[in-house]
């Protein structure tokens, strides 16, 4: 498993030093060289015009530039954004990211389960009425156009029902007074959220050698309650107390595009559980499971949805990137002011440096979730753990 | 003590297709008392999967059951619910499935498949007492104690099969079905295997019925066979008494088809013809037109297929009783 | 062989398979909603060429027809909500028209009168089936113009994509070795490119129109997953008897690829084909709807422009500027989507019901 995931690590290292060349060429690419022409921006003062030159090597030939630019990708250093002058690329991304990634890891844990969860129903409830309903269904939000879906679900319940709010990550007004910057509670909120969920997997590992089902049931609850009262202890003493307010009004903004990418995100995984799933239905240990008196919703979890999983997270790895591409949208959509929203808006605007330094990080986010999803298949299929041990 | 253990009577199912209704098993009785190993034999497709699955309900979802009893120690076991059934399953009987390859889930441990099933019928069993018990099976059955922490694909055909006699028994079933447990396996295996099932049954008492188009096999493990001929026994007796004086011509016809190492000398004869699809209704004797030695009453379409009692135990369907002249 | 034979062959599988398709009630479903847009594509310019309707007035992007709506003259309220209007944006309704807005003008008018004016965008009338939009064009025009920028960027970039998919696939399981890594960790890199924010840098610096947008998201279908996927089907096409045997009867490599392994693998290339138009279509509406691409007109920029206008929290007011431009897209995509999901089922039985 180790061997695996180092081998994995290196071969992802070396795809991300192809992918920095590959965009500093895209970049380099574009007709007319746009850093010469760009540098007559008038937003910009003369010394960021030398600065961007030196950061950029731009008097040097293009291997020594590639070169550079790979190092200044280390260093952090891109020089400064046109648009947002004196702020560097960096320091945009580092108010951004947290942002997308907050709503970006929660969105896609809700959509995937969700998906996994109506997929297996689907499958186990074949030739249904509810099943056909289902699934024509998931067919529609599988092939619906993103954006207009979400202006319809922003107009519906965000104009009409006035339910939610119509885009943005906060409601400036409560914020006048706030002894935080909204990047700490983001902060604090990302914290949070790891660290329960760190939890809630410890719970379960912890509880996975209690041989009756009755028992570990009840270890599995009691342990979900007295993380509930955990939590609840945590946002009303001390510090976190102060916070609750701003925080609550971040979460609020996020129910709305949560609940939207959801609908739309939740079809492909369901469609291709219930594939795999009625495959998987049809292999002997099943059979073999029913013969053992098994009860039905342990054959369905335990054994066909668990092999079902393996295929449905390989296509996972691979939709990675459609995901990504689809928060992009949510951000522009839903004006949540992330890394999609920051490099449509770069791009529109012509902001070079921010343009590179943000699909950079972009394809860094990809890579680490592509690496995530891939360790973690192996660790579900027993074939590839132990095939790669030897 | 000899009482019957399983008692089957006029069980019938048939299984609901696009192209009509397959009638997979006809009219069916047999018993097996405790104690007792019974063979069930015949064609590929003559039905013999079908009566194990339909024995612990099983099926497939387009199957239906028209009509029959099947009762395990008394308690009648058609109509049962998911629920109630789910206890019988294992508990009382198990079953050694056909392709034993594919009868591990591939991502779960070994020993937690066969503690998953014990789990659920001994709740009150700690892990430990699990564990001890999975390793004395599995030193029954010639396997060593570090399969459980392993996966499927880690084990050889033969250990797979072994391991599956260890799940098979891992919550004391009065009876276990064996359904064809090695025919995907090589000859020398296939000869372990089954000194291995039967040294288990005699060890613990177990009744067993055993599937196989094996005759040869049949004959060295049980005690009491039944033929089956398009979904339907044409004859049932005594092991002994039915390979020395077979009375059902399509009977014969199999044992001439199989060598015998120790009998004498004979020309095998193999049987022309395919056993014939059990979409369409058939009428009179099913077998009449791939018999080698017809008589007038073959011919007769009108004539019922009935077993009658031609010998101590030992019954034959009423056409084609009178076919075969014993030599 | 003689080619009577084969070409039988060829007809007795189409004919086979088509009946296997016709089964699957999802499939039919898709194909239909295809063939209705192709129809769509295909009768715009024959309306245009047989003078039914005059390029002037019907064009989907240069067109212009001021339609005469006669509506209601009313008093819009101060307070809200009243009887009759729940917010601002209600009134004036559809078919009326506030006073305070001609008095502006000096047109007199009293309260309860009709007055008949020029409207954009026009509901839907007998002479624009789905109205006008704020420039006075017809929707119906646009869609059908719409449709034809779809099916021409679909089809050639499921062309291209699955043409090159193929081809590297094949030759990847086919060689083996260098070649093979080469081509997956290709895959792999461009399996991780971000695709739509690569999409806007492109179409930013340089001016996409449907042409190169087809080949560039050709080209990147092409070189990602699917190589993967249709070169695993190829391996195991590669160890069949079959082709075993053409090997020791002596056929040359290449030989043996394109006459024995091409064709089983072609189902799942053409697989990937349909399922690759429904991500092409998505992919341009998604472009024209961030204004990213230089096309006159398509579903994506209808939407942009209602977007853009304010319609979209006009809700159901202005309707036919948002609703059929969005199911269009939904519906040619699903179309294509659910054809796929037929294909799926006449290739792969094991899916089959029994």
């Amino acid at each position: 498993m180790l061997i695996y995931t180092i081998k994995r690590f290196f071969e992802m290292v070396i795809v991300f030093f192809l992918f920095l060349v590959i965009s500093y060429l895209l970049f380099n690419a574009i007709p007319g060289n746009a850093f010469s022409s760009l540098l007559l921006n008038p937003l910009l003062p003369p010394e960021a015009y030398q600065k961007t030159i030196e950061a950029f090597g731009l008097d040097k030939p293009l291997y020594e530039r590639v070169q550079l630019y790979i190092i200044n990708f280390f260093k952090g250093d891109f020089g400064y954004s046109y648009t947002y002058y004196p702020r560097t690329p960096i320091d945009l991304i580092a108010e951004r990211l947290p942002r997308t990634l907050m709503l970006f890891s929660i969105v896609n844990v809700i959509a995937f389960y969700t998906g996994f969860l109506v997929g297996k129903i689907l499958a186990w409830r074949r030739g249904s009425k509810s099943e056909t309903w289902i699934t024509i269904g998931s067919v529609f939000s599988y092939t619906v156009f993103y954006p207009w879906f979400a202006l319809m679900m922003l107009w519906f319940f965000g104009y009409k029902m006035d339910w939610f709010p119509l885009g943005k990550f906060l409601v400036p007004e409560k914020w006048y007074d706030s002894p935080y910057t909204s990047d700490e509670i983001f902060y604090t909120l990302i914290i949070f959220v790891t660290v329960s969920s760190f939890l809630l997997f410890l719970i379960f590992i912890f509880t996975r050698n209690i041989e009756s089902l009755q028992n570990r049931r009840n270890v599995r609850f009691l342990g979900l309650i007295s993380l509930f009262a955990l939590a609840a202890t945590y946002w009303t003493n001390g510090e976190a107390a102060l916070k609750r307010f701003y925080a609550a009004d971040i979460a609020y903004h996020m129910i709305l595009p949560t609940f939207t990418v959801t609908l739309v995100a939740f079809a492909g995984t369901a469609l291709l559980t219930r594939t795999t799933m009625m495959e998987v239905l049809k292999d002997d240990y099943i059979l073999t499971a029913r013969a053992k008196g098994l009860s039905q919703k342990r054959i369905r979890d335990r054994h066909a949805a668990r092999t079902a999983l393996l295929p449905v997270v390989t296509s996972f790895i691979f939709t990675i990137i459609t995901i990504i591409d689809g928060s992009v949208l949510t951000e522009s959509i839903f004006s949540w002011p992330g890394m999609g929203q920051l490099i449509l808006e770069a791009v529109v605007q012509e902001d070079i440096p921010l343009a590179m330094a943000s699909f950079s990080f972009i394809g860094i986010l990809a890579l680490i979730a592509h690496f995530i999803a891939d360790v973690s298949y192996a660790f579900l299929d027993p074939r590839i753990r132990i095939k790669s041990e030897n | 003590m000899v009482e019957s253990l399983l008692e089957v009577k006029n069980l019938s199912m048939h299984y609901d297709t696009l192209d009509g209704n397959v009638d997979a098993v006809k009219d069916i009785s047999f018993t097996v008392k405790s104690g007792e190993s019974f063979g069930l034999v015949g064609e590929s497709g003559c039905g013999k999967t079908s009566v194990a699955m339909t024995l612990l309900q099983l099926q497939p979802d387009n199957s239906v059951i028209t009509e029959g009893s099947i009762k395990l120690d008394g308690k009648e076991l058609i109509g049962l619910s998911e629920n109630e059934l789910r206890k019988v399953r294992w508990d009382s009987v198990s079953i050694v499935f056909q392709g034993a390859m594919n009868a591990w889930n591939p991502v779960v441990k070994i020993g937690e498949q066969i503690r998953e099933a014990m789990r659920e019928h001994y709740p009150e069993n700690s892990k430990q007492q699990n564990i001890n018990k999975i390793n004395e099976l599995f030193k029954m059955v010639g396997l060593d104690e570090s399969i459980s922490e392993r996966f499927p694909h880690e084990l050889s055909g033969g250990m797979k099969q072994r391991a599956v006699i260890a799940l098979a028994l891992s919550c004391d079933p009065k009876l276990i079905i064996a359904d064809e447990p090695t025919t995907a396996l090589d000859v020398v295996i296939q000869d372990q295997i089954l000194n291995e099932i039967k040294k288990v049954q005699d060890l613990l008492g177990l009744s067993l019925i055993y599937i196989s188009h094996d005759i040869a096999v049949i004959a060295e493990m049980t005690d009491k066979i039944a033929v089956m001929y398009a979904g339907s026994i044409v004859e049932i007796g005594p092991t002994q008494e039915v390979f020395k004086s077979p009375k059902h011509s399509y009977t014969r016809a199999l044992l001439d088809s199989t060598p015998s190492i120790r009998g004498e000398k004979k020309k095998l004869r193999s049987l022309d013809g395919e056993p014939p699809s059990l979409i369409n209704k058939i009428d009179g004797c099913s077998f009449s037109p791939r018999c080698p030695t017809p008589t007038t009453q073959c011919k007769n379409q009108s004539i019922e297929m009935r077993l009658v009692k031609v010998g101590d135990d030992h019954f034959a369907d009423q056409c084609c009783s009178g076919c075969v002249k014993n030599e | 062989m003689d080619n009577q034979n084969v070409e039988r062959d060829i007809k007795a599988t189409l004919k086979k398979n088509w009946k296997l398709f016709k089964q699957s009630r999802l499939g039919i479903t898709g194909l239909t909603i295809v063939i209705f847009f192709g129809f769509l594509a295909i009768l715009q310019p024959i309306l245009f060429l047989t003078n039914i309707w005059d390029e002037a007035t019907y064009h989907p992007v240069v067109g212009y027809d001021a339609e005469q709506v006669a509506r209601t003259v009313v008093e819009c309220p101060d307070q809200y909500p009243t009887r009759e209007y729940q917010t601002k944006e209600d009134c004036p309704k559809v078919d009326e028209v506030n006073i305070r807005y001609l008095k502006a003008f000096n047109i007199q008018v009293e309260v309860g009168d009709i007055y008949e004016s020029n409207v954009q965008p026009a509901p839907p009338s007998s002479r624009h089936l789905l109205g006008t939009d704020s420039l006075g064009r017809d929707i119906f025009s646009q869609i059908m113009e719409g449709s034809q920028v779809a099916f021409l960027l679909g089809l050639i970039s499921a062309i291209i994509g699955v043409g090159i998919s193929t081809l590297l696939g094949t030759a990847a399981a086919f060689y083996g070795g260098k070649l093979d890594t080469y081509l997956m960790r290709q895959s792999d890199l461009v399996l991780m490119l971000p695709t739509l924010p690569f999409l806007f840098i492109i179409s930013a610096f340089a001016e996409l129109k449907v042409w190169h947008l087809a080949i560039v998201l050709g080209t990147l279908g092409g070189l990602g997953g699917s190589v993967i996927t249709i070169k695993s089907q190829a391996l195991q096409v590669k160890v069949k008897p079959f082709v075993d045997s053409a090997r020791i009867t002596g056929g040359s490599k290449r030989r043996i690829m394109f006459s024995h392994i091409l064709p089983n693998v072609a189902p799942l290339a053409l697989l990937y084909m349909v399922f690759s138009v429904t991500g092409a279509i998505a992919s341009e509406s998604v472009l024209s709807f961030l204004g990213l691409l230089n096309i006159d007109m398509s579903w994506g920029i209808m939407i942009y422009l209602s977007q853009t206008e304010g319609f979209i929290f006009t809700g159901l007011k202005y309707w036919w500027l948002i609703v059929p431009a969005g199911l269009a897209v939904t519906l040619l995509a699903g179309g294509f989507y659910l054809v796929g999901r037929g294909l799926d089922d006449v290739f792969n039985p094991r899916l089959r019901r029994r």
